[in-house]
């Protein structure tokens, strides 16, 4: 557990390390998707190859749960959100650079007493998605945007819908509606954290001979759970949008 | 700070407990496809990576309220 600064402002608490970190995974996923698509070739080289493939692996998530037509309306949104999630997943992982802070710096919130109980450690990077608030900011945004489209396509089913099939089955529609963005996100969020936690855990304790392997191995696992949890994100939001649009209901 | 300590464990036992089972169940049904269909593994195998991506979700957040319990960050101390 490392500490890391934060700013008042407005009665909020602004993490910059977060926002750091938000704002340099979309740079990534800005650099990787405009120099894939520099310059496009027909027959494409490794690189462009390699956006295409991504971008195929998407196309092949949306048709699971869209049919084809609304597949490619929403295929940008669904590969932003994919690019996104992986990046951001695996830049805690890759990129797990701390400070050491020796004098406390009370404007940014590192006080005496956060700076001892971390051993003057402060995170200048970590994922995005290791804080809750960034996973819950995602979740909630995609469940907002699934209840107005379901709005917007027809008020009528949109509210017959939580009657259905019985009017005492009202509570557990809104329990669902409640669940779905909270599990969603948490799903996320405590898949990087543990995973990140996990990480310091070993780094910070133990000679590096004896904790050294068990490192490498949940090094490799973590970018495996990372990839496998953007890929989960995604396909819950595809399901969870095409739940509120689709024509059956 | 210690019944934290405690919670903690007991979070993070219970979930490990709870993960064993579930990845087990999983495991299991999948090692038994892929001997009747060999040729299915391809597609078994990315099924079975989505559904322990969903089965690990309820374990992993009692691991990491376990661990922001036993840390004592929740509940402030």
């Amino acid at each position: 557990m490392e500490a890391t600064p934060k700013v008042e402002f407005l009665g909020l608490t602004f993490d910059l390390t977060v926002i750091f970190a938000s704002l340099l995974t979309a740079a990534i996923v800005l650099v990787i998707t405009i120099l894939g698509t520099r310059g496009r070739a027909m027959r494409p080289g490794k690189f462009q190859n390699f956006v295409e493939m991504i971008l195929e692996f998407i196309r092949g998530v949306n048709n699971m749960s869209f049919n084809t037509k609304r597949a490619e309306r929403y295929l940008s949104f669904s590969l932003t959100l994919f690019l996104y999630i992986f990046i951001a997943n695996q830049l805690g992982v890759l990129l797990m650079i701390s400070a050491d802070v020796h004098h406390p710096i009370p404007a940014l919130g590192l006080t005496e007493e956060a700076l001892s109980s971390v051993e003057s450690k402060v995170a200048l990077f970590k994922s995005p998605t290791a804080d809750i608030n960034v996973a819950i900011a995602l979740a909630f945004a995609i469940t907002i945007y699934a209840h107005i489209m379901g709005v917007r396509k027809s008020p009528k089913g949109y509210f017959t819908h939580y009657v259905k099939p019985y009017f005492w089955m009202l509570p557990l529609h809104l329990i669902d509606e409640v669940a779905k963005p909270v599990t969603h996100a948490m799903r996320l969020w405590a898949n990087i954290f543990a995973g990140e936690v996990l990480i310091v855990i070993l780094l910070s304790f133990g000679a590096p001979l004896i904790t050294g392997a068990p490192l490498l191995v949940w090094i490799g696992f973590s970018l495996f759970v990372g990839t496998i949890q953007a890929y989960i994100f995604t396909v819950l939001a595809t399901v969870y949008i095409s739940q509120k649009t689709s024509d059956e209901h | 700070m210690e019944l934290g300590v405690l919670a903690g464990g007991i979070m993070i036992g219970l979930a490990a407990l709870a993960a064993g089972i579930g990845n087990g169940l999983l495991f299991s049904r999948y090692l038994e496809g892929i001997t009747r269909q060999p040729e299915a593994q391809s597609k078994l195998f990315s099924q079975a990576m989505i559904t322990l991506g969903l089965v690990e979700a309820l374990p992993i957040i009692s691991i990491a309220f376990g661990i922001l319990v036993l840390f004592g960050i929740v509940p402030p101390k």
